[in-house]
């Protein structure tokens, strides 16, 4: 498949500093295409978090323009920006007062969804992340790490965002669980083709999950490829990532379709 | 079709909250409701010294006798400032004061000389201001009264306190620490009268000062004129001759709602007036405080002997 | 006479002065909870007012409640009745634990919930009507038992300045010196401490669940 060459997000020159602090982006220029898996790659402290909470304007830019479907976040009604984007978390923060239903249907419900369209989705969603739909009426605090992250991820899809930002979502379970959900995103993925922000520290995950790699430092793009190019990269920096993930990376990278 | 749906998400996420909080205010309210009310008794008030307690039992025993009304008793309030409250608040219906009292404590205007005059002052500003009925006088007036050995009255024929200051010089004085402060007590007493003392007066409690005057560690003090140990220590009450101490006539109080909703009350205070003379109130002290008699068997017998 | 017996004899007082005890608290935390819980909503939302409005709130509980009760004595329009000038001093001194328990309450509130609700697009509004006051509620409540508690006790001083409630009894046995008479005023205010404390606590626990 081909990437759209229309851009879902682009980030034009953003520079970011808290107040009182040192600058944490610096001069950023990023085109994410609409329907493609783009992962920014980086270590703590390099950015990549602060620049996908430009994108639901969790975070203001201090100069620049983070442009969201042809409009600078700026311009949005920051709800109706947020409402378009799906978000997910590594804590997942779903509500613990709420039943999974609850929490997944959520934004539906607030958007003034009829019941039976509710009640429709939710049966879709649960098929689609692959939860029993006997889990429906429990609580988070019943489930296992796993299904907390399935649900978050259902939660996020709920209302059909055209966009969806993933921060670590992975990062917090085991390995095996942390496996599955990544083959099961990346079967989700090809089937939906939403415009999809990853954040991840893990370049075995981005090679696996990405159509395109943005490697971050020290709030700058240091690169930006595809995950063949990524392995093969003569870039020093790049090379680093490459050689720290380890042996057999080959089964690692996505294939162009 | 929306907007049910977004306020039925609101109202079933916010319900459990809000249902706790409203059990929680709802139970407040229904106590607040609860505010005090009685209206087929009679709460009597008093202030928590013997005479007051005495002055209660008096009205609280001929009124459940006269008029059969039950009557609840809130005696030894704190003070004139609690029983006022009371009053205002409905707690209690009835209690003993003071002419002078009323006037200077509670209207906070100067005192007065004329007892006459601060009665019907009294009884005017307690009608509009308060609502209140000021009732006839019982008899007896409990105001300062300077007191000296009843030795050294007779030895030196002195019966008024223009008479002692002649021989105050000589003597040691002791007074209680509000009489010193208040301004119808120390300071004008010593300018009305022109009086000088061998020494600054010696300030004691209240209940010491009559025993203190017995036991000659003070010649002359400041006390009540009711003061039941006046006749068991014979002690000499100096005439107030130049009518400086205001009048502190003993009064009840009732608030108007009372005696609307019960007026044979007013009938049964009348019977009492002027009952009580300085004497017979001295004696009613004593009885109680010096003989540790019961206070209800005192009143009783008080009012057969009046004839109740 | 032994306190029993006492209130035998008295129980039509006991039990009226028990409920003007009832009433002094019961208004006071209806006023605390409806001023305290904005204001502990409000400090979360501006944070920059939360340094005065606690430190307010504390410097008012460290005023000794008697003294507070006398600076009221001359106020205007609270000083002429006793039972407002102990309404008053019973709610400011109720605040603190109503205010600062709100507070905490939001603000502890799991930092990823709240960064999930913000992310959706949860309106202000609907975050706190949603997610952060229904999982801060047990925090609340504890803080409405402490001040309830709290209350009963202040209400007892209260009847030093004529306000009445099971106080009255306690400062006339004292005058009286009679035990029976203070433990008839004692128990019972005892005994309504105790029991908003089970009361509230079980609430507080049924809440906490989250």
């Amino acid at each position: 498949m081909s990437t759209n060459s229309k851009s879902a997000i682009e980030f034009r020159k953003v520079s970011y500093r808290p107040e009182g602090s040192a600058e944490i982006l610096h001069d950023l220029d990023l085109r994410v295409h609409a329907g493609e898996t783009l992962t920014l790659l980086g270590r703590s402290g390099s950015g990549k978090t602060t620049s996908l909470k430009l994108i639901n304007n969790l975070v203001s830019p201090s100069s620049g323009d983070v442009i969201v479907e042809d409009h600078p976040t700026r311009t949005w009604d920051i709800i109706r920006l947020r409402r378009r984007i799906g978000y997910v978390i590594q804590d997942i923060g779903l509500f613990p007062h709420f039943t999974v239903e609850r929490n997944i249907t959520l934004i539906p419900r607030l958007e003034g969804w009829p019941v039976g369209r509710v009640q429709a989705r939710l049966k879709e969603l649960l098929s689609l992340v692959g939860l029993d739909p006997q889990l429906a009426p429990r609580y988070p605090r019943e489930l296992s790490g796993g299904q907390r992250q399935r649900v978050g991820v259902a939660r996020a899809l709920a209302a059909d965002p055209p966009i969806l930002l993933m921060d670590e979502p992975f990062g917090a379970l085991d390995p095996i669980t942390r496996s599955d959900l990544q083959a099961e995103f990346a079967a989700l993925q090809k089937r939906l083709r939403k415009t999809v922000v990853f954040v991840t520290h893990d370049v075995r995950e981005a090679l696996l999950l990405s159509d395109r790699i943005a490697l971050m430092e020290s709030g700058r793009l240091m690169a930006l490829c595809t995950p063949k190019e990524f392995l093969h990269s003569s870039d020093p920096l790049v090379a680093t990532y490459v050689r720290s993930a380890g042996a057999d990376l080959d089964g690692c990278d996505r294939g162009e379709a | 079709m929306l907007f049910r749906f977004k306020a039925d998400v609101a109202r079933r996420e916010g319900r459990r909250s809000a249902t706790s909080l409203a059990i929680i205010i709802l139970v407040l309210a229904s106590l607040v409701a609860c505010a005090p009310s009685h209206q087929n008794r009679i709460v009597i008030g008093s202030k928590n010294f013997t005479e007051q307690l005495i002055l209660g039992e008096i009205l609280a025993q001929h009124i459940e006798s006269k008029t059969h009304i039950p009557v609840d008793r809130r005696f030894y309030l704190a003070g004139t400032f609690i029983c006022q409250q009371g009053m205002l608040a409905g707690r209690i219906d009835m209690y003993p004061e003071y002419t002078g009292t009323a006037l200077t404590a509670i209207l906070k205007e100067l005192p007065g000389n004329d007892p006459r005059q601060v009665y019907d002052r009294v009884k005017n500003e307690y009608a509009a201001r308060f609502h209140f009925e000021v009732g006839p006088p019982l008899g007896f007036d409990d105001t300062f009264a300077i007191e000296i050995r009843g030795d050294d009255a007779r030895r030196l024929h002195l019966q008024t306190i223009s008479q002692a200051a002649a021989f105050s010089p000589k003597w040691r004085p002791g007074f209680g620490y509000e009489f010193m402060e208040r301004p119808d007590g120390y300071k004008g007493l010593v300018s009305t009268y022109h009086l000088q003392f061998a020494e600054p007066p010696r300030i004691m409690d209240l209940g010491l000062l009559t025993r203190a005057l017995k036991d000659k560690q003070v010649d002359l003090i400041a006390g009540n004129t009711t003061d039941g140990l006046i006749p068991a220590f014979d002690l000499a009450v100096l005439q107030d001759d130049q009518h400086y101490f205001p009048p502190y006539e003993a009064v009840p109080v009732v608030r108007d709602e009372t005696l609307r909703l019960h007026p044979e009350v007013r009938e049964a205070l009348q019977d009492l007036a002027g009952k009580i003379s300085d004497a017979e109130m001295r004696d009613l002290n004593y009885a109680v405080d010096g003989q540790h008699r019961d206070a209800k068997e005192v009143v009783a017998n008080f009012l057969r002997s009046k004839g109740f | 006479m032994s306190v029993w017996h006492f209130m035998a004899q008295n129980r039509a007082e006991v039990f009226q002065l028990t409920l003007e005890h009832l009433w002094l608290v019961a208004i006071s935390m209806l006023f605390a909870i409806v001023i305290g819980i904005p204001l502990g909503i409000l400090i979360t939302r501006w944070p920059a007012l939360d340094k005065p409005i606690l430190g307010s709130a504390n410097i008012i509980q460290t005023i000794p409640s008697l003294a507070l009760f006398g600076f009221l004595l001359p106020a205007p329009w609270f000083g002429e009745r006793a039972d407002r000038m102990a309404i008053l001093a019973l709610t400011v001194y109720s605040l603190l634990p109503l205010i600062r328990n709100t507070y905490v309450g939001i603000r502890g509130v799991d930092a990823a919930v709240v960064e999930a609700a913000r992310g959706m697009g949860m309106t202000d509004r609907q975050m706190l009507l949603q997610v952060q006051l229904p999982l801060s509620l047990g925090v609340i409540i504890a803080g409405i038992r402490v001040a309830t508690v709290i209350s009963v006790g202040l209400a007892t001083i209260a009847a030093a300045i004529g306000a009445g409630g099971l106080g009255e009894l306690i400062f006339r046995g004292l005058a009286m010196v009679s035990d029976a008479v203070i433990l008839a005023g004692a128990i019972p205010a005892a005994l309504l401490a105790l029991l908003a404390d089970f009361g509230l606590g079980l609430l507080e626990k049924r809440l906490q669940r989250f």
